[in-house]
């Protein structure tokens, strides 16, 4: 790097700064920091809006969104990252004898100083949107409690079985009424199993005489999978069942089916 | 340098007057092992309760005395307790028999026997690490053939089920000790200018008692494997068969042979660095390793009591783990991850170091601050054992503490970017030489930057609502745990290939491999994440039709991957028996292990070294 032959010996922080930018290899590397960092943001926003499954509740939404903003944050750091390391890749030296010697910068102060605050401003920034998220989505699910519908979930090597104690009918399939708030109380007869309605965006373990206590609030009809998020034994693969979000007039039909009484 | 070698060879072996010492090896290790695991087993072996349950834990009784009889058998006939007996009866091996036991002229017949030079140590160590990996990989073929198409058919449930809970545990295994075991043992000492470890009959038993494990773990084939993935969660691991019980004697031989080894790294750093090596030039590999093993201290032993607790369990009729009875399968969890995220870092720590070690080299450059990696890796390590419970954010276990977890977790971005600077400080301004260490260089900053944002999604709890038990998951660790620390304890092998073996690594041969790993490796875990993103849980022997396209990406990937290993594997053996004679330095590296020839020498140096600067001094000085 020629960037030392400035005859003046004492330039200011701005000259020194205007001279850094004017710098071949700075200009390179900014130009990929920059390539990386859209392409992150533009990719980020793609993938997992594609793969990930039908939102069916504002938890699932959430949860989609955060990914999707992660993504975002974290796609400067990908950009300085890859930046610098396909600058020096494709600058690099080839052949069986060593390259010449480089210069000896064993530290930069500013350098360290600029990256542990950005980083940890980043992180912080991860941080407060993860709590924040958490906070929000306790305050619905207090809001919603009164009004919700309790379904008390019960795992056992290799089924599910969902019992509606106000309705009074108990199911392997998991139907819920749309816009309503449910609670799921879950608990295990034999060894740890997750209880996971996929596309509702909620989890819990069924743990042996402990109830989880997990809530949500579907928001979309149609068909939903559940299934076991925890190796629980021989069938653990196949400890999966259909549920399904329908309209309040069908749920209050399928209970009736079901023998069971309007709540 | 052949004068060198003759007069190594040419020294007579010392013959301690035929002391017993000569006249064991690890054959007659295995037949005492042997005779004392069978002589149990039948000793015990008699079941005559009516009750099912008393005949089941009576059974598992038998199993584990017998395999630990068997590793204890073993280091008798290898003559492991041959010292220590003699300080029993107040006195010590000759002269002669210590320096019979430090394999001194003995050729090849050393790495078979109790040999206390730490340069045999580290080739053991590098044979049984690849023993290990090629056995995990083979089950992981296994595996990723299963899921090639959804139905399941190539193997059943119960062995698929037991494929994944022994590839995990013996890749686990493999990947603990892939860094701080080969070059931890030959390579570390030689680098602060040590003349061995501070603790050579331990470390030759904390190699032969790691040996006696992997017999132990592969007689759970033979017992019906182990259902419950290699994390053992309770109750599953009580419910669980017979092959339970080579997990547990495996795990509990395992850990006492890493607090053997941990105690003797950590010490020989402490206590035996050449003149002058104060600890701010200290190479970071050094530096490195010592952070991993000394937070393996702490760590282990609470995995070595859960297994010793379940093992009660299903022995005794304890019930810590069995709710039934009134215990927790959350304290498991707890004991378990405790150690378990721990144990991560202790993984990722050294391969990262060993590639700190190789940037300047390459490029050419002092390191990039040190102070900064070594705060880096000691915030990693300190805020390791705080993050525990983000395992178990979905347990409900205490749902009001996810939050807290979360911000030490994510906290850990924050010393992991400076490891980042580092590394990408000192490539910054030089030229580095592409050959397939630095490669391996440029692979770790992609695939730590993957493992590491894909750990940002899972440290968030409303993400990991969705995220937890998934193939996502999968994909993650199998990034920073395999993209980062066996890429980076790849590095070493070609490294310090020269060093150990006394020749070049197969040059071609590495690029192939490293090239047909490492973009398999992207396909693989792009098709696993995205299988995740989709809801494939993971441990599955089966799956719905929706998720076959990223599964049949993820196999193809994994082909890839195992066609790399493969050629990497013929690269070594090939390498070590044809390669091109290696010059004392092929690199040009600054630290004190490329100031010894080839073969190095018994006490490594001639004249002990003194240092006077660290081993960074590369470049020409900044105007």
């Amino acid at each position: 790097m020629s960037d030392h032959n400035t005859p003046d010996l004492n330039p200011t922080p701005g000259e020194r700064f205007t001279h850094f930018l004017k710098r071949k290899d700075v200009i390179e590397t900014l130009g990929w920091a920059v390539f990386y960092t859209v392409g992150f943001v533009i990719l980020g926003g793609k993938f997992y809006t594609k793969w990930m499954p039908t939102m069916m509740s504002t938890d699932m939404r959430a949860i989609e969104r955060l990914m999707v903003i992660f993504t975002w944050i974290s796609a400067p750091v990908c950009g300085f990252v890859l930046s610098m390391a396909t600058y020096t890749f494709r600058h690099g030296h080839r052949g069986d004898t060593p390259p010449e010697e480089g210069p000896a910068i064993r530290t930069n102060r500013l350098g360290i100083a600029l990256f542990g605050v950005t980083s940890s401003l980043l992180a912080l920034v991860a941080i407060l949107y993860g709590l924040i998220e958490l906070n929000s989505s306790a305050e619905a699910a207090t809001k919603d409690a009164p009004s919700a519908m309790v379904v008390e979930v019960t795992g056992s090597q290799w089924v599910w079985s969902f019992n509606y104690p106000a309705q009074g009918v108990t199911s392997n399939e998991l139907m819920l009424p749309i816009n309503k708030p449910v609670i799921f109380k879950i608990v295990s007869e034999d060894v740890n199993h997750s209880f996971w309605p996929v596309q509702l965006g909620v989890k819990a373990d069924a743990n042996r005489f402990q109830v989880t206590t997990v809530q949500t609030k579907p928001n979309k009809l149609g068909a939903f999978d559940v299934k076991c998020a925890e190796l629980c034994g021989l069938y653990h693969a196949y400890m999966e069942t259909n549920g399904a979000v329908v309209t309040t007039a069908d749920f209050n039909n399928w209970v009736t089916a079901q023998g069971g009484h309007q709540a | 340098m052949t004068t060198l070698d003759n007069r190594v060879s040419a020294r007579p072996i010392p013959n301690p007057q035929k002391s017993l010492i000569t006249k064991l090896n690890a054959g007659t290790g295995l037949i005492v092992g042997i005779i004392f695991a069978l002589g149990t087993y039948f000793a015990l072996n008699n079941n005559s309760s009516d009750s099912a349950t008393v005949n089941f834990q009576h059974y598992n009784r038998t199993l584990l005395a017998s395999m630990f009889m068997w590793s204890i058998g073993f280091l008798v006939g290898i003559g492991a307790f041959i010292g220590p007996w003699r300080w029993l009866i107040g006195k010590d091996l000759t002269a002669e028999e210590q320096l019979y036991m430090a394999g001194d002229g003995q050729g090849i017949k050393r790495y078979f026997k109790y040999c206390t030079d730490h340069k045999v140590v580290g080739i053991q160590y590098l044979w049984g690490v690849i023993a290990m990996l090629a056995v995990g990989g083979t089950m992981a073929m296994m595996i990723r053939t299963n899921l090639a198409m959804p139905g399941g058919h190539f193997i059943t449930a119960s062995v698929y089920n037991s494929l994944v809970g022994l590839h995990g545990i013996t890749m686990i295994i493999a990947m603990i000790i892939v860094a701080t075991g080969p070059f931890g043992n030959f390579i570390m000492p030689i680098m602060i200018g040590a003349a061995d470890m501070a603790f050579p009959r331990l470390n030759a038993l904390s190699w032969w008692v790691l040996f006696t494990a992997i017999p132990v773990l592969c007689s759970a084939w033979f017992l019906g494997g182990i259902p419950t993935g290699w994390t053992a969660y309770a109750p599953l691991s009580i419910q669980a068969g017979p092959g339970m019980n080579a997990f547990l004697a495996t795990i509990i031989i395992f850990a006492f042979s890493t607090a053997v080894a941990g105690a003797n790294i950590t010490a020989t750093v402490v206590a035996m660095r050449a003149k002058g090596m104060s600890w701010n030039r200290v190479p970071i590999f050094v530096i490195g390793a010592t952070i991993s093993v000394a937070l393996a201290v702490p760590a282990f032993p609470t995995f070595m009591l859960a297994m010793i607790q379940t093992a009660l369990d299903r022995t005794f009729m304890t019930t810590f783990f069995d709710a039934n009875f009134g215990g927790s399968g959350w304290l498991y969890a707890h004991l378990f991850w405790i150690m378990g995220h721990p144990e991560v870092y202790v993984i990722l720590i050294p391969g990262v170091a060993i590639l700190m070690e190789i940037v300047p080299v390459f490029v050419r450059k002092p390191l990039f601050s040190y102070t900064s990696a070594i705060i880096g890796f000691a915030g990693i390590a300190g805020l390791s054992v705080l993050v525990w419970a983000h395992h178990m954010y979905m347990s409900g276990w205490m749902p009001m503490l996810n939050g807290p977890f979360m911000v030490t977790t994510e906290m850990i971005s924050i010393p992991t970017g400076l490891i980042f600077l580092v590394i990408l400080g000192t490539l910054w301004n030089g030229k580095p030489w592409l050959k397939m260490p630095m490669l391996c260089v440029y692979a770790f900053l992609w695939n730590m930057l993957v493992g590491g944002i894909t750990g940002l999604y899972l440290s968030d709890v409303p993400a990991d609502n969705y995220l937890h038990g998934s193939m996502y998951v999968t994909a993650h660790f199998h990034y920073t745990l395999m993209g980062s620390a066996l890429t980076g304890a790849v590095a070493g092998l070609v490294y310090w290939f020269p060093k150990m073996t006394g020749r070049m690594f197969n040059e071609r041969s590495s690029y192939v491999a490293f090239w047909f790993i490492q973009l398999g490796f992207q396909v693989l875990y792009l098709g696993m994440f995205t299988a995740g993103a989709e809801g494939q849980p993971r441990r599955v022997v089966d799956y719905a039709d929706n998720f076959h396209v990223s599964n049949m990406v993820s196999t193809a990937g994994a082909y890839g991957v195992g066609i790399g290993f493969i050629v990497l594997l013929w690269g070594v053996v090939h390498s070590w028996r044809h390669g091109k004679i290696a010059p004392m330095n092929p690199w040009g590296a600054k630290s004190l292990e490329w100031t010894v020839p080839y073969p190095v020498p018994l006490v490594n140096f001639d004249t002990p070294p003194v240092v006077t600067s660290d081993p960074y001094g590369y470049g020409k000085a900044v105007k």
